[in-house]
């Protein structure tokens, strides 16, 4: 059980660092009007 | 930064992106299909070409029938343009055989002999030819004079919401164009605006950017960038007859031209090579 625990823990570190974006979050908590926009490209000219 | 437009779409959708450089035809098709978005400028005018495999058996367009050739998108102009180009040679829609590909997999693709040619925007074309194994067959204003392909598209709440923001993008945008663009030191200016953007934007070797935009310099251009609906309508024109636009759209359903009459009297960027900052 303990074992599983430890592996549960790890796992959701593991996503928490990894997977989530704490700029967009913290971004979207702003007001609207302070809020970064975002531009997407791709490169080409 | 993406490697398709496909994402760019997917991430304008889901709000990921507030903003983003698509193909003209999707921001089209997506605006068509009741996607809250709007074109408010170009990315640039021309800078894309056909590119063919330099020693290989196409040496002129008609060899291109029977072969296969990669687009990025269906709805790309870069597909247009084939289209344009299939009918003055008297060519059909099934005579060539298009592929969807991301844009940074298609010079691997000819080098591999997967595919015999691609239409793709710069800095592509560039990339074969630099690494000797692609030659241009054309480039798209051979076939389009007034081509366009990259279009600035926001999302209708953002515009809603913040004009003052979307009209900072713009005018952003017009600077750097003019800035590019100021005749006497074009070439000098394209060369170090290769540099920095291909370090710290595109992550690519500044050596092929400098060959997209300096050889000849007109090959991409960044000015005029007001979206303008004779080029539009040609454009939705073209979607229709080869099947990916369904209906008739009015320009002012998927153009907003405010930012850009906004950002008609701006004046390039103060800055020149070495300056810490842009004015």
């Amino acid at each position: 059980m303990l074992a599983v625990g430890a592996w549960a823990a790890v796992i959701t570190a593991a996503h928490v660092v990894l997977n989530v974006d704490y700029n967009v979050l913290l971004n979207d908590r702003l007001p609207i009007d302070k809020r970064k926009l975002y531009v997407a490209y791709i490169p080409v000219t | 930064m993406f490697q398709g437009f496909p994402e760019i779409k997917e991430a304008l959708l889901s709000n990921r992106m507030q903003a983003g450089f698509m193909v003209a035809p999707m921001a089209i098709a997506l605006r068509a299909q009741g996607v809250p978005i709007k074109i408010v400028y170009l990315g640039h005018r021309y800078g894309s070409a056909v590119v063919v495999s330099k020693d290989g058996p196409v040496r002129q367009f008609s060899d291109l029938r029977g072969k296969t050739v990669a687009i990025p998108s269906r709805f790309s102009d870069e597909r247009l343009i084939l289209f344009r180009a299939m009918e003055k040679h008297g060519m059909k829609a099934g005579d060539i055989r298009m592929v969807e590909m991301a844009p940074p997999d298609v010079a691997g693709a000819l080098a591999a002999g997967a595919i015999d040619a691609f239409s793709m925007g710069e800095p592509f074309p560039s990339q074969a030819e630099i690494g000797g194994f692609g030659r241009v067959l054309f480039h798209a204003r051979e076939y389009w004079p007034d081509y366009i392909s990259c279009v600035l598209v926001v999302r209708q709440d953002v515009i809603d919401r913040r004009p003052e923001a979307v009209q900072v993008l713009v005018d952003g945008i017009a600077r750097s164009g003019l800035w590019l663009d100021n005749p006497p030191k074009r070439k000098a200016r394209r060369e170090h605006a290769a540099d920095f953007v291909g370090r710290y934007y595109f992550r690519q070797d500044p050596k092929l950017l400098r060959w997209a935009l300096s050889n000849p310099l007109d090959r991409v251009e960044y000015q005029p960038l007001t979206p303008l609906r004779g080029d539009f309508e040609l454009i939705v024109r073209l979607m229709r007859e080869t099947g990916v636009l369904d209906r008739a759209i009015d320009f002012s359903e998927y153009v907003d031209p405010r930012f850009a009459e906004g950002a008609q009297h701006q004046t390039e960027w103060r800055y020149e090579p070495g300056d810490s900052r842009a004015e």
